[in-house]
Formats: C-alpha cells, sequence, structure tokens
C-alpha cells in the first residue's frame, strides 16, 4: 500500500474533467421538481422522470420566456458540470422549453385553481372603477402599436386625462413578470386613479408573463383598482381573473377610463347654457308681466339704463357662449336671441322703488288673476320691508288702464 | 409630478356641479331676480370657462423609468 492519498479536492477535479468531458452538452427531458428562482435570479431544480433524477440550474442570464411550474415536462439544452463544493454533478441549462403546450394550459389550469381557492378571483374583492378618472397609470411595453393605440383613444376622447406611463417588460417569462409586479407597485405611489397593465396578442407563451403568481400577488396588493387588458378579446389570462376589471383589449381599457367624452361634455355644457338662458329669460318675463300690473304704459317706457343692461348681459353672454360652439348650435342659439330680442327688459322689482307693492303667497308672487279667499295669508313686498297681511274681503273693480299693460298708449 | 399641478382653484367636477346646482336655481326660479341674474352670469362664466378648458386640453403623458430595471 503504498499508494499516496490524494486530496477531495484533486479527486473532485478528477471526476469533473472526466464527466464536463466526457458527456459535455446535453438535451434533456424530463419533470421539473423543487423549482426554486433565488431571489439573485438564477433559478435551481431538479430534473427527473420515474427512476431517476438531476439537479439542473438556470443562470439569470439565461433567457426564459415561460415560468417553469413543477411537475411540468420541460426539454433543457445545457452542459453537465460538477459543483465542487457538494460534490454534485448538475446540468447547466442554456435552453428551457416546456415539452408541448400542453404543459403550459395545464400549469395554467392549475395556477388558476389554486388562486381560486386562494379567493384570488372572489368577486367581492373586485372594485368599481372610481368616477370621476383624472389620472391613469399604464404598464405596457414601450413599442409597439399597444401604447400608441390607447393614448389615441384617450387623447380622441378626453385629452384631460393625464397619464402616467412606465415602460414595462410585457413579453415571456420570469423576468416579465417580475417588471410587471414592480410597475404595480410603483404606478401605485403615483397618485393615480386606475391602473392598465396590459399588452397587445400572442401566443400562450408570450402571454405568459401574466399568467404567474407574482404578478397575481401585486395586482391583489394593489390599493389602486387595476384593469386588466391583455391580447385579444379570446386571451384570457390570470392576470384579467385577478385584476378589477377586464378590458377585452387594450384600446377597450382606453375607453374604460375616459368613459365621458370631450363631445359629451361639451354638449351637456352647451345644453346648459341654453337651459338657464332661457330659464332667465322666462323668469324676467314672468316678472316683467307682473311689474306691467303695478304700472302704466308711460311708466313702463321709464325703464333705467341699468336694468336695461342687465337684461343685454343675459343676451351678451349667451351669444358669446354661442359664438365658440359648434356651427349647429350656434344657428340654434341665433334663433334664441332673436326670440329674446322681444323682451323688453322691464326690472320686476323696479315699481318698488316707485312706492309700489309685489304681494306674495308662500314666497310665490301673486299676478292679477291669482285667485285669492278671505282669509289668505300674504306677504306684500315693498322696497324695504315684507308686510304679513291676511286678507279680510275681495272688491272686484272695473278693469283700468293698468291691465292692459300699457301697450295701447302711445 | 410637477406637470400635475393644478393652476384652478377647482377642479372641472366641482365646476360642473357648480354649474348644475346653478341651473337647477335658476329652473326653480324664485330667487330674487338680482340674484338670479348673479347666478346667471356666474353659470355663464363656469360654462365658457369649462369649455375652453376642455377644448384646450391636451394630453399629458409623464414617463416613468423602471425603478428596478429587471435586465432580461
Amino acid at each position: 500500500m503504498a499508494e499516496q492519498a490524494i486530496s477531495v479536492s484533486l479527486l473532485t477535479g478528477e471526476i469533473k474533467r472526466l464527466l464536463e468531458n466526457g458527456i459535455g452538452e446535453v438535451l434533456v427531458v424530463g419533470e421539473i421538481s423543487n423549482y426554486k428562482l433565488h431571489s439573485s435570479g438564477h433559478r435551481y431544480f431538479t430534473l427527473k422522470d420515474s427512476e431517476a433524477s438531476i439537479s439542473g440550474v438556470m443562470w439569470r442570464t439565461r433567457p426564459l420566456n415561460f415560468v417553469p411550474q413543477d411537475g411540468m415536462r420541460v426539454v433543457v439544452r445545457g452542459r453537465l458540470t460538477v459543483y465542487n463544493a457538494q460534490g454534485k454533478y448538475q446540468i447547466d441549462c442554456v435552453a428551457m422549453r416546456p415539452e408541448g403546450i400542453g404543459d403550459l394550459h395545464q400549469a395554467f389550469e392549475e395556477l388558476k385553481q389554486r388562486l381560486g381557492a386562494q379567493g384570488y378571483f372572489d368577486a367581492g374583492r373586485k372594485r368599481p372603477l372610481p368616477r370621476p378618472i383624472r389620472r391613469v397609470g399604464i404598464a405596457t411595453s414601450p413599442t409597439g402599436a399597444v401604447i400608441r393605440d390607447m393614448l389615441t383613444t384617450i387623447e380622441r376622447r378626453f385629452p384631460s386625462l393625464e397619464v402616467v406611463f412606465r415602460p414595462t417588460i410585457v413579453q415571456g417569462g420570469e423576468h416579465a413578470s417580475r417588471d410587471i409586479a414592480a410597475a404595480i407597485e410603483q404606478l401605485n405611489r403615483c397618485d393615480v386613479d386606475v391602473i392598465i397593465v396590459g399588452r397587445g396578442g400572442g401566443s400562450l407563451e408570450d402571454l405568459w408573463c401574466f399568467n404567474t403568481q407574482v404578478v397575481a400577488d401585486a395586482i391583489r396588493s394593489s390599493s389602486i383598482p387595476v384593469i386588466s387588458a391583455v391580447g385579444h378579446e379570446t386571451d384570457v389570462t390570470i392576470s384579467d381573473w385577478v385584476a378589477d376589471v377586464r378590458a377585452a383589449t387594450p384600446t377597450a381599457a382606453a375607453e374604460m377610463v375616459t368613459p365621458v367624452t370631450r363631445q359629451d361634455l361639451l354638449m351637456a355644457l352647451d345644453a346648459l347654457a341654453r337651459e338657464m338662458t332661457n330659464d332667465v329669460r322666462r323668469n324676467i318675463s314672468v316678472m316683467q308681466q307682473l311689474a306691467t300690473a303695478f304700472v302704466d304704459g308711460r311708466a313702463a317706457r321709464r325703464i333705467t339704463e341699468r336694468i336695461l343692461m342687465r337684461a343685454q348681459r343675459v343676451d351678451d353672454l349667451s351669444t358669446r357662449l354661442a359664438r365658440s360652439a359648434s356651427n349647429r348650435l350656434q344657428r340654434e342659439r341665433i334663433r334664441v336671441d332673436h326670440a329674446a330680442a322681444l323682451l323688453t327688459s322691464l326690472h320686476p322689482l323696479a315699481p318698488l322703488q316707485r312706492g309700489y307693492a309685489v304681494i306674495e303667497r308662500n314666497g310665490h308672487v301673486l299676478n292679477a288673476t291669482t285667485p285669492l279667499q278671505p282669509g289668505d295669508k300674504i306677504d306684500i313686498r315693498r322696497q324695504n320691508d315684507v308686510v304679513q297681511a291676511t286678507v279680510d274681503a275681495i272688491t272686484n273693480v272695473e278693469s283700468t288702464k293698468g291691465t292692459s299693460h300699457g301697450k295701447d298708449k302711445g | 409630478m410637477a406637470k400635475t399641478k393644478d393652476e384652478a382653484p377647482k377642479s372641472l367636477e366641482e365646476q360642473l356641479k357648480r354649474l348644475e346646482e346653478i341651473a337647477t336655481l335658476l329652473d326653480r326660479g324664485d330667487a330674487p331676480i338680482d340674484q338670479q341674474l348673479q347666478l346667471f352670469e356666474e353659470g355663464m362664466a363656469l360654462a365658457a370657462g369649462c369649455r375652453a378648458y376642455l377644448e384646450q386640453a391636451e394630453l399629458k403623458v409623464q414617463t416613468l423609468s423602471g425603478e428596478n430595471p429587471v435586465i432580461p
């Protein structure tokens, strides 16, 4: 036994050479178990079949466009290596893909079932979109048609909206999932009313980053309602299930956050302005008829400049607004203005300044023909006070020139 | 977020709400006519202001950089 003992390192080095040179690059199919995504970004797992298992490692720099799940059958390409410190041989994977599309579907169904059981999709958790929406956060790819289409839609419908855009990786696997989750968290601190996460259509593998627990958790912990708008109408992802609202497409999401369009509001403004104008004119006209009951024809013509100017102001303001309105609305407005020009603008309370009074009942002005009964409580409004009175008796008198509204005299 | 600073003291929603209040008051028509004219002036100014705001609005987009850029 003159043999010389060798060190563990030396032996391991020998094994390493043997395995790495003797076997080298491999293409292996197996089922994934104990999959761990370390915080460093490296992935560790075991590949197995019914008889054997082998350790695997995939460094963070290796692209992976889906999220491996335990139980999934995958094909990996890599080199056999030895991890000296643990005397362990393993596959250093450069690439990994699901063995068949069926595995992705299965992984999707499993995750959906698990999250469903944990209450991620409960209707009670879903929040309605707030009203009004002033600021919207968008997480999607900075390249491609999706962000452009959404911004175009928002701009066309309601450009007063503010958009906070977080360019996000939305293609493929883990990196994208983590970036989407980070984007949701970041937008939660940006004082937005709603967050849209989305991307355009693609293969199940392309959309896979929206089918992960990381994204589900980020949406669930968002304190701001999230709209998920992934793919086309027919693509449904975990993200769609967890989100408060699912939009069929990114453009549909852009429409959801602009429920009231600029056009709607402009038309409502015009309608309100028209109503106000008509109401004021009607009210003035009613008051004017009342006032003519108190004054004769000549007095009616001695309207103060001040009062004329006020009624003119009604016309001015409505005309000015009409000028900025659309042509169609403007034409309508001009007709209204013509009709209003007929108003002679008599300040209804002007007679009070000349010593006349207005009779009111329950806050409403009475005109000359309002029926009154003995015993009715009335208020007599004079220039500086209101007299509470009760009707004793009513005596009919011969019609005077006052009731002919002064329109007959020159 | 400096871009979002609001110049107007009142938001569009607040102005629209006030405008609707005024329209309701004028529709009821029981306020003294002086007050009605005041309301009317306020309402027309609000309507013109909102209209100008909406017509001049331009989409504001603020782009964030990812906080922890993930290297693919």
